[in-house]
């Protein structure tokens, strides 16, 4: 992996047309870093992560990532009912590497089998993706991100909706792929979490922190969330109060 | 004559409530397909001597029926199973109507309508469906407005037990029947969905889109009426190419005077 | 036993007929597909019901169907294109409306008196009337649409899953189902001679959704369409020939009837409803 920043931004204004829907961003990510996205829904999280991967239609600033990005979304958006197995989609990695006319070979495909070997689903290679697990689903997700052996990884709420002891797995495996020199930008609503990331980048609109955890004083989190935070009794466990909007 | 204006005036309220509702929940294939699918009820009828209204409602009933059912088992997306289920029909229709009653004379009539020729039964039928309308929409107008801006996957049919939203569907598919005699079971939408479309280009709250979806059925109905008449051409064709053209002029009037409004590429 | 099956090939047109259906069907199974997967089988009715004044004109013209055909959804598609670009008017209700007044058109030139236009025919289809000339010009534009398949697939399997991510693994979303879009266009140009416009839609979504009710993978179900539009078109034609029912018709009814028969075989083996 290189030795700068794996992802450089300043100055980020950007959106889809009309007032901008993230602003004021910068900030530098080394390779080999964890980032931990925090911001209330429609903070601008999905914003930023389209603008990193150059998919945002209005943007001005300076964006600059070295090395391939894959994007993770949320399970939960998913045609369930598509015919395809957990490898299928892990092999959607490759689908750029060889032109149309040629089949992905047995390279690619062995590729893809390691890959989920990696995020311990070698067994389930030939399960329909739909009927797996959350957890399961998701861990699929990032196999398919090492196909592409991507260097920068954003993860869009990999942990909501997964039970625990798949959550603490998917961590485990992230924290690999962070000491193997990747970068992973995980968006997350949970606060305690994100204070075991080696950074955090706070988002309402514009960019209220960037930098270690401990610098997320209740001050930052009040103007990322706006008031939303409910801090538990033991004055330890902070939950953010999400507000669903249709 | 008289009777055909008759006939129109009575469809013009139930267009104007169903037709606001279908436009809002993207109902407009479901409609389509109904007054298709009840065609081999309509070709049956006549040989075997039972009403065509009746034949028409159990086959289109069955429709309905059939779709909410495929539709709740997940078995398939919505939309495909409304084109199969409504193909299906169409086929059987055909196959019924000219190899096996040799009434192929009749296919026209019944695809097409016959609104100049519209009979005392046909009437009652359609004031019955007017009744049926009027009195589900008193109960249940609120209810549809509120579950319509339901953010699901609107043009399918609410989930099951949502019996609000199964009775809207019944009387959509009893209205669709009712015009069928009208403009024939290939043009149901021009009485349902196109005025209700038109009306909405300018409408700003649900009542207004009832009220304007109505009075446009009623004027392009007895304008297509009389127009059919003096061209001596089916009335439900006129009825539907005077529905486009009206929208058509409606909608360039529209962007004229609010271009604004014009929808950029979506992400 | 034998006579049943072979008596009908004895006469030069059912063969046409059949291998007529075989290439629709080796182009519209895999097509289905995709339309099941990306819905848009309202699409699909509508272009074809579209197609109805072009196919009047073509036909009282004297010019080839297909392009009288060619030239209304054109027509077609830019009426919906400029409807649906309103903000109060939903892609849906553009195609109703569009749909509705080229129908009324269509049928109106149609009947019109003294107009000698053999509108069963285009509405329901003549699979017995084509002749070797169709024949080549189908093969030729299903070798086009079986090309440009093979070459979308990855693009639309991506997209088709994963629109959100589809960019970034190399594909395209507008892509996709412009691509789609024009396929069907086509595949429902060839298919409208045999079926009719009122029937099409059988031939291209009974065997794409009986397909993904049993197959297990994508490409196993593009194969599996194409065996049982093949087989649907094929028996079409031979319940057509010994019960003396209408052509088009028969194989329409055959095509759901493979849909109803993979949805009986699925519930039998204990397939778990997928939505």
């Amino acid at each position: 992996m290189s030795a700068g920043p794996a992802i450089e931004v300043s100055g980020l204004d950007g959106g889809y047309g009309g007032a901008p829907a993230i602003s004021e961003i910068r900030f530098h990510a080394p390779a080999g870093t964890m980032v931990a996205v925090l911001g209330p829904n429609g903070g601008g999280k999905t914003t930023l992560f389209r603008a990193l991967l150059g998919e945002l239609p209005r943007w001005t600033g300076t964006v600059t990532v070295t090395g391939t990005t894959a994007y993770v979304p949320q399970t939960e958006r998913y045609r369930l009912d598509f015919p395809v197995s957990a490898l299928d989609v892990a092999l959607m990695g490759a689908y750029s590497e060889a032109p149309w006319y040629r089949p992905l070979r047995r390279e690619q495909r062995a590729r893809a089998a390691a890959a989920l070997d990696r995020v311990g689903l070698g067994g389930q290679a030939g399960e329909h993706f739909g009927s797996l697990s959350g957890g399961q689903r998701q861990r699929v997700l990032i196999a398919r991100a090492l196909v592409r052996d991507a260097s920068v990884i954003l993860l869009d709420e990999p942990l909501s909706g997964v039970d625990h002891p798949s959550g603490e797995r998917i961590l485990t495996i992230l924290r690999e792929l962070r000491d193997e020199g990747r970068t992973l930008l995980v968006s997350s609503h949970d606060i305690e979490q994100a204070k075991r990331f080696d950074a955090v980048l706070c988002l309402n609109g514009r960019q209220v922190y960037y930098g270690p955890p401990g610098g997320m004083t209740a001050a930052v989190l009040h103007e990322t969330y706006g008031g939303e935070i409910v801090v538990l009794a033991s004055g330890e466990q902070a939950i953010v109060v999400q507000h669903h909007h249709h | 004559m008289q009777r055909a204006a008759l006939e129109i005036a009575l469809l013009a309220p139930v267009a104007g409530l169903l037709g606001a509702q279908i436009v809002l929940r993207r109902l407009a294939f479901f409609t389509h397909g109904v007054g298709t699918a009840a065609f081999p009820g309509l070709v049956v009828a006549g040989p075997a001597g039972i009403p065509p209204a009746l034949a028409a409602f159990a086959v289109g009933g069955g429709f309905a029926a059939l779709l909410e059912r495929l539709g709740r088992r997940a078995a398939i997306a919505w939309d495909a199973a409304t084109a199969l289920v409504l193909v299906a029909a169409l086929a059987v229709g055909i196959i019924l109507a000219s190899d096996v009653f040799a009434t192929g004379a009749g296919v026209d009539q019944l695809l097409f309508g016959s609104l100049l020729a519209i009979g005392r039964g046909e009437l009652i039928v359609t004031a019955v469906a007017l009744v049926a309308t009027l009195a589900a929409a008193a109960r249940l107008r609120r209810r549809w407005i509120a579950s319509g801006f339901d953010d699901r996957d609107r043009g399918a049919p609410g989930s099951p037990g949502a019996a609000a939203d199964l009775i809207l569907l019944a009387v959509i598919a009893f209205a669709a029947i009712a015009a069928i005699d009208a403009v024939g079971a290939l043009l149901v939408s021009a009485v349902l969905v196109v005025p209700a479309a038109t009306a909405r280009l300018f409408a700003t709250s649900v009542a207004g889109l009832e009220a304007g979806a109505a009075a446009i059925a009623l004027v392009e109905g007895l304008a297509g009426l009389v127009i059919a008449f003096h061209l001596d051409a089916p009335p439900g064709a006129v009825i539907a190419v005077l529905g486009a053209g009206v929208f058509a002029a409606a909608l360039a009037w529209r962007q004229l005077t609010a271009p604004s409004d014009v929808v950029v590429a979506g992400r | 036993m034998t006579d049943l099956l072979t008596e009908p090939l004895r006469d030069g047109i059912t063969q046409r007929a059949i291998l007529e259906l075989l290439i629709l069907a080796v182009v519209c199974g895999p097509l289905g597909v995709w339309v099941v997967l990306y819905r848009q089988s309202y699409a699909t009715e509508s272009i074809a019901h579209s197609m109805l004044p072009g196919l009047v004109i073509a036909s009282l013209a004297s010019i080839p169907l297909g392009l009288g055909a060619a030239a209304g959804l054109a027509v077609a598609a830019i009426c919906i294109a400029a409807a649906s670009r309103q903000r109060a008017v939903g892609a849906d209700v553009a195609v109703a409306v569009t749909v509705t007044g080229l129908f009324g058109l269509g049928t109106l030139l149609a009947l019109s008196p003294d107009v000698p236009v053999r509108l069963g025919e285009i509405l329901f289809g003549d699979p017995l009337a084509v002749s070797a000339g169709d024949l080549a010009a189908s093969a030729a534009l299903a070798v086009v649409t079986l090309l440009a398949l093979a070459r979308g697939h990855r693009s639309l399997t991506l997209s088709g899953f994963d629109p959100q991510t589809a960019r970034n693994l190399g594909g395209g979303n507008q892509r996709a189902a412009a691509l789609l879009l024009s396929l069907l266009t086509l595949t429902v140009l060839i298919a409208v001679g045999s079926l009719g416009n009122l029937l099409v839609v059988a031939i291209v979504i009974g065997p794409g959704a009986a397909a993904l009710r049993i197959a297990r993978s994508l490409t196993g179900a593009l194969w599996i369409a194409a065996a049982a539009a093949a087989f649907a078109g094929v028996a079409g034609i031979y319940l057509s020939y010994w019960a003396e029912l209408a052509a088009g018709a028969s194989i329409a009814i055959c095509a759901v009837a493979v849909f109803a028969l993979a949805m009986a075989m699925s519930r039998l083996t204990g397939r778990p409803a997928v939505s």
